[in-house]
Formats: structure tokens, C-alpha cells, sequence
């Protein structure tokens, strides 16, 4: 474990990336007003069908939700240590299982692959099947919600929306937001 | 707090705004410039994930506590961007990190001292008080 440092000063560290720097720093959509649904993720679903299915009956492709605690009867997530390959600064790990898990606050994405199926992209506290408090990146597909729905609040996108997207600055895929086209051909 | 400060504001929510923010921009201050590329005078963070290069919060004593990394990430985040009288805009955001390990560590963001590592997916709701002028 890497203890947090008691410093007086900290400096902030500029990472070299591996691709070319994107003078475009923050890529942004607005909408005019926002939606907001209370959702309840159903036990035995995944977490990824419990979000999904649900948005797509209401037609919510793009949206920002906030999880809250509730239990889990499996969990799986990634942390993200340096890219040994140089690839990238960072790799995800392979998932490292939970097992039974108390899950304390997520926020999750919701927005479309390049090829256009839904993605999640979930970030979360919990508390392992070992009592030890830990957090990271979510693989939603494998996540099992227990015996209890867990509340969602969710804020939908209208007006845009979210999509994979390579990056090459960072050389890896990121979800990114982009004009809605009708003839889905506006990617970036 | 300032004789001046309503304790209750009343008000509505505005617009709302998703940004994908690029790596070493700082955390803080990427929000606050979120804010002035949307035209927000105040919002509330509705949502965000991503990762930072080393996290960075202020401890009860004044001093600085730092989390290595790279990547740390940020599993929540909570905050809200003001307005100031002087003119300037200030995000107050606070929130919980996990370390290259999974160990989670959590407290109030220093401005100036969380770059981003890859990205920083946030969605900002803009915060209409009712006692505020009309935006232009």
C-alpha cells in the first residue's frame, strides 16, 4: 500500500503522454435543462443491465447517474497502476473480486461505444467480503446487485451525446461528448 | 460566515454540462474554467470519474496530504462552483480517491495540486439563485 505523505508543499507532477498534446483541454456539451429519474438497480441483475435496460426503455442513451450504498452479491473491479508495456501511463488490472460487498457511493457514465452499443463507465467506494474498504474502477458486466434494489439518481443528457472515442494523446479509447447527428457520421 | 451570506438561497437549476477533461489540467481549476466555457455564474457537480496524477487534500492542520500515484482514482466527487464578489469563481470540491493499490483515501481537493492522469468525465448543473440578475 501507498500511504498518504504528510507534506508541507506538494508539487504538481506534468505526465508525458505518449501521443501528440491536443490543444483542445476541456471538450464539453451543454444542454439546456437537465432530466433527472430515480432508478432502482434489480437484485440479480448485473450492474451494467441494471443501469442499461432500463434508460434504453426510456430512451436515455447519455446520462451522468449517482449509485448509492446498497449490497452487492458479487463484485468486480481494476485498479490502475503505471502501464508496464509504455503504452499508456496507466493499464487497468485484471478484476480483482470483491466476493459479497457493501457498496458505499459510485458515480457512473452512460454513453454509446464507437459501434454504437451501450457502455458504462463506473468508478466506486465499497466495502470487500474481507472488511477492507477499498475503491476503484467497476466492471459493471460482472457485478451482481444482492438481495435489495440500490437507488440510482440519474441526470440525463438530451442534447448531446456520449461516445467512445480514441484519444491519442493518451492512446487509449475515452468517452467523450459529441453533437447528435442523425446520420451518426459527426465523430470527431 | 459573512453577515451578507444568506443561510437559505432559494434558486433553481439551469443548464447542465458534461465535459471530458484532458490530463494534467488541474482538477479544481478545470471545473471552475468548465464553468466559465459554459457560461455558469454557480453550479452544482451532479457527477464525476476519472483519474489524477497524485491526489492532493488539505488536512484540519493546514497542511497538505498527498496520495501517489500515477493513477489515483477519483470513485466521487461532490462540490459546488460560486461566483465571488471580486469577480473571480471558485470551486470547493471534495471527494474520495483510490490509490494504484485500491486504498481509499478522502477530504477537501487543493486547488492548483490534482492534475489529471488520463481523463476527468464530470457533468456540472448550473445553480440559478432567485435573487441573482438574469444572464445576458
Amino acid at each position: 500500500m501507498n500511504a498518504p505523505q504528510d507534506v508541507p508543499y506538494a508539487r504538481a507532477r506534468t505526465l508525458v503522454h505518449p501521443g501528440p498534446f491536443n490543444p483542445i483541454r476541456i471538450q464539453t456539451r451543454t444542454s439546456q435543462r437537465a432530466k433527472h429519474f430515480r432508478l432502482l438497480l434489480q437484485p440479480g441483475q448485473s450492474l451494467f443491465d441494471g443501469l442499461v435496460q432500463p434508460l434504453k426503455e426510456m430512451k436515455i442513451e447519455s446520462a451522468s447517474t449517482t449509485i448509492l450504498g446498497g449490497f452487492f452479491d458479487r463484485l468486480s473491479y481494476c485498479t490502475a497502476p503505471p502501464d508496464p508495456t509504455h503504452q499508456a501511463i496507466i493499464a487497468y488490472t485484471s478484476p480483482i473480486e470483491s466476493g459479497k460487498t457493501c457498496f458505499i457511493f459510485g458515480n457512473a457514465t452512460i454513453g454509446k461505444t464507437a459501434t454504437d452499443n451501450p457502455l458504462v463507465h463506473c468508478h466506486a467506494a465499497f466495502r470487500t467480503e474481507d472488511n477492507v474498504i477499498q475503491g476503484g474502477h467497476i466492471v459493471t458486466q460482472t457485478s451482481i446487485v444482492g438481495v435489495r434494489p440500490i437507488t440510482v439518481l440519474v441526470t440525463s443528457l438530451d442534447d448531446f451525446e456520449l461516445r467512445v472515442a480514441f484519444d491519442p494523446e493518451t492512446n487509449i479509447p475515452l468517452i467523450q461528448p459529441h453533437d447528435i447527428s442523425l446520420y451518426g457520421d459527426d465523430r470527431e | 460566515m459573512n453577515e451578507h451570506t444568506p443561510i437559505i438561497e432559494s434558486g433553481q437549476m439551469g443548464r447542465v454540462a458534461y465535459a471530458r477533461i484532458a490530463p494534467n489540467e488541474d482538477l479544481v481549476y478545470g471545473v471552475e474554467k468548465l464553468c466559465l466555457a459554459s457560461g455558469f455564474k454557480n453550479a452544482f457537480v451532479r457527477g464525476a470519474l476519472g483519474s489524477l496524477v497524485d491526489g492532493c487534500m488539505q488536512r484540519m492542520d493546514g497542511r497538505q496530504e498527498q496520495i501517489k500515484g500515477p493513477a489515483v482514482e477519483i470513485v466521487s466527487l461532490a462540490g459546488e462552483v460560486r461566483s465571488v464578489q471580486d469577480g473571480s469563481m471558485r470551486a470547493s470540491l471534495s471527494g474520495v480517491v483510490a490509490d494504484p493499490q485500491g486504498t481509499v483515501s478522502g477530504g477537501v481537493f487543493v486547488a492548483g495540486l490534482n492534475p489529471i492522469c488520463m481523463t476527468l468525465e464530470v457533468t456540472l448543473e448550473e445553480w440559478l439563485p432567485d435573487n441573482d440578475p438574469p444572464q445576458p
